[in-house]
């Protein structure tokens, strides 16, 4: 941890936005989303679940399981031919396989709600959504109505938009 | 003539049986094995499994042969999808690395690349360090 990330965290997080905001006006938030596993792959998850953003704001994936690779990928027919579950105005991405300790990056700007999962784990429930924004947003897009394109267990993993708004993070295995 | 074949035969056995236990027993084993993290998007040592190699012909099942950090043969493991086993298929006759099994570990993953579908481990650790060495 760098020095001024120590003092940033001593100082709270009110403290962040005066430190930071007046310097780097241009910089977006940097959000982690791990990939996580028990130690002998027995269960698979993405750890927040659920997580609300401000548009702007980098995720970054990382793959924490020490054991398996995993992706990170939305739900969009531009990408394995899946139904889009992200706001039509949104880049699909795919961060391919990533091994433990890769990560992966993309930034999320279009208001909404992104469906994202894991291809070889979306079967067991590997996946997870991103709120950017809220309702009020321009141009804000809701959650995908779609149930044909997904398995019933996969969908109810997704926590439901106005609990990741309320928490702001939604994780725990 | 019939049984100085019969017995040549059984001593050719033998003595390959023999040769393949010795060119198992340091990684790499020789061809059609290939190493697992090379083909497929793994770790090249799994923290529980090691470094793996096996013939692309046995999957799922296997044998994977499983060498710890200094390439010892320490495990012989086998992935078993357990939809195949629940749709009524067998794994029989499996090779095995190693003639010695010290203990078995037995569990369920998730899946993981090569083998997907939610499958059982069945992990054969061919002496009493084996299961340490290959931790982590
Ligand atoms: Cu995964």
């Amino acid at each position: 941890m760098s020095f001024s990330r120590r003092l940033v965290l001593a100082l709270g997080g009110g403290a962040l936005a005066t430190l930071v905001s007046p310097g780097r006006p241009w910089a977006g938030t940097v959000e982690t989303v791990e990939m996580r596993g028990t130690a002998r792959g027995e269960r698979i998850w993405f750890e927040p679940r659920g997580l609300a953003v401000s548009s702007g704001t980098t995720i970054r994936f990382l793959n924490h399981d020490p054991g398996n690779s995993h992706t990170a990928t939305a739900y969009h027919p531009s990408v394995l031919d899946r139904l889009r579950r992200i706001p039509k105005a949104a880049a699909p991405w795919d961060s391919d396989f990533l091994l433990p300790g890769q990560s992966f990056e993309v930034t999320l700007t279009a208001p909404g709600v992104y469906d994202f999962y894991c291809q070889p784990h979306e079967p067991m429930g590997m996946v997870g959504r991103i709120v950017v924004g809220t309702p009020e947003t321009p141009g804000w897009e809701g959650p995908s109505a779609d149930t044909t394109d997904i398995a019933a267990d996969s969908l109810a993993v997704f926590p439901a938009v106005a609990d990741i708004l309320a928490k702001g993070r939604i994780g725990g295995a | 003539m019939r049984t100085a074949l019969l017995l040549a035969a059984a001593l050719f056995a033998t003595a390959s049986f023999a040769e393949d236990a010795a060119t198992l027993e340091k990684s790499p084993p020789p061809a059609p094995y290939v190493q697992v993290s090379k083909a497929l998007p793994l770790p090249e040592f799994i923290p529980g499994l090691g470094t793996l190699f096996v013939n692309p012909d046995t999957l799922p099942a296997g044998p994977f042969l499983a060498y710890d950090h200094d390439g010892k043969l320490s495990a012989t493991i086998y992935m078993v999808p357990l939809e195949d086993l629940q749709g009524g298929k067998s794994f029989d006759g499996l090779a095995v690395g190693a003639p010695s099994v010290t203990s078995v570990d037995i569990y369920f993953n998730a899946g993981h690349a090569g083998v997907e579908k939610p499958h059982a481990h069945v992990v054969l650790f061919h002496d009493d360090g084996a299961k340490e060495r290959l931790a982590k």
